[in-house]
């Protein structure tokens, strides 16, 4: 009877698993820090500034999209600078747009942000200057 | 050969990772339908069938990403078949917890009907009714047609890989091995959902059928009503 109990109790973890999912989601909408369909986004890292814009706008899931990425001061980075994709409620995998820089400070690359079953349209734009630090953006796209 | 050998490897440990985070709370109802109705039958050979149906269409779209080269393109033009999937997997699950629960006798209401929707009952209520486990891999097939993130995000690796491949055939080929090793990094997380269901003492209770079918209506009705509105 005891492993029994176990049991249920594994099977009560794996609903409230599933509907951890949409509890998750709900707390999207709170964590936006950019509005992204109106124009470029600025957030500030270690004494940086970082701006952020996408484009075509609006901006769609499902759609070859290009991102533009400029951070103001003198910055020396070891690597070049990239951007991980995916949902603050959900796990998508990886998904890394690599920036490629065009002038000074300006950099550019190109992605696409998927689409999530669930309906949920909150994404993280985490531009990633290494040597420097993370700037989270988050924002709603379009289906 | 060793960065493919990486990127392979990293596709298999981001199926892996994402089976956990992602797979389990959008797929994990599909997998537990599928124990709930292998009554008295082992789950072993069945889910394998699943994963195995499900992981080749996942590698005929990683194909068709390789060689085309554009993910965009693609995607939108499979937009209106994956929508069919979901509002199929909504279909087949509600009759499945409509068997489980022992409400209906599927079969014997769509015989009376020669509607299109009772002919969808028909097929929908023999694919349910078979007992024969290897029904799972044509089920399998289709329902790796479902929208998901992720396999969306592993096929943009695909189509990348495409684009940078010399020739098409090599792009159909990373394309289908990127999307093979995820596929199979996303299996452990689904079957140890299904093995948690599939266990003697839940099985042998009856309350068990009656609350799993009802969650499973309820699953299938969510799917639908995704797939409408998608």
């Amino acid at each position: 009877m005891k492993n029994g109990a176990h049991q249920v109790t594994l099977l009560f973890l794996l609903i409230f698993a599933i509907s951890g999912e949409s509890i998750a989601a709900g707390k999207d909408q709170s964590q936006i820090n950019c509005s992204i369909q109106d124009g470029p986004c600025i957030q500030e890292v270690n004494g940086h500034k970082v701006t952020l814009e996408v484009l075509p706008r609006p901006v769609k899931a499902m759609h070859d999209l290009i991102f533009k990425v400029t951070i103001d001061g003198d910055v020396a980075l070891s690597k070049p600078p990239h951007i991980d994709l995916n949902m603050p409620a959900m796990d998508m995998g990886r998904n890394r747009v690599s920036l490629k820089s065009n002038e000074k400070n300006i950099y550019e690359g190109s992605g696409v942000i998927v689409r999530c079953k669930s309906g949920h349209r909150t994404w993280r734009a985490a531009v990633n200057f290494p040597g420097i630090g993370i700037a989270d953006f988050i924002f709603d796209v379009i289906y | 050969m060793s960065s493919t050998r990486t990127l392979l490897l990293a596709y298999l440990a981001t199926g892996f990772t994402v089976g956990f985070g992602h797979c389990i709370g959008m797929c994990g109802p599909l997998v537990v339908s599928f124990s709930l109705r292998l009554k008295d039958h082992g789950i072993l050979i069945p889910h394998l069938l699943y994963h195995c149906g499900r992981i080749l269409t996942y590698m005929v779209l990683g194909g068709i990403m390789g060689a085309m080269g554009s993910f965009a393109m693609v995607a939108a033009n499979i937009a209106l078949i994956q929508k069919a999937a979901m509002f199929f997997a909504g279909v087949l699950i509600v009759f499945m917890g409509l068997s489980t629960t022992g409400w209906i006798s599927l079969v014997k209401i769509s015989l009376l009907d020669d509607t299109p929707s009772g002919v969808l009952s028909s097929r929908v209520g023999r694919l349910v009714k078979s007992q024969s486990v290897i029904t799972y891999l044509p089920v399998g097939l289709i329902l790796g047609l479902l929208p998901c993130g992720p396999v969306y995000t592993a096929l943009l690796g695909a189509a990348r890989a495409g684009m940078e491949a010399q020739v098409v055939y090599h792009g159909i080929l990373s394309g289908m091995a990127l999307m093979l090793t995820f596929g199979i990094g996303t299996v452990p997380a689904l079957f140890l959902v299904a093995k948690l269901v599939d266990m003697g003492w839940l099985k042998s209770r009856d309350i068990i059928y009656r609350v799993g079918g009802v969650l499973m209506i309820g699953v299938g009705i969510y799917f639908v009503i995704s797939a409408i509105r998608y």
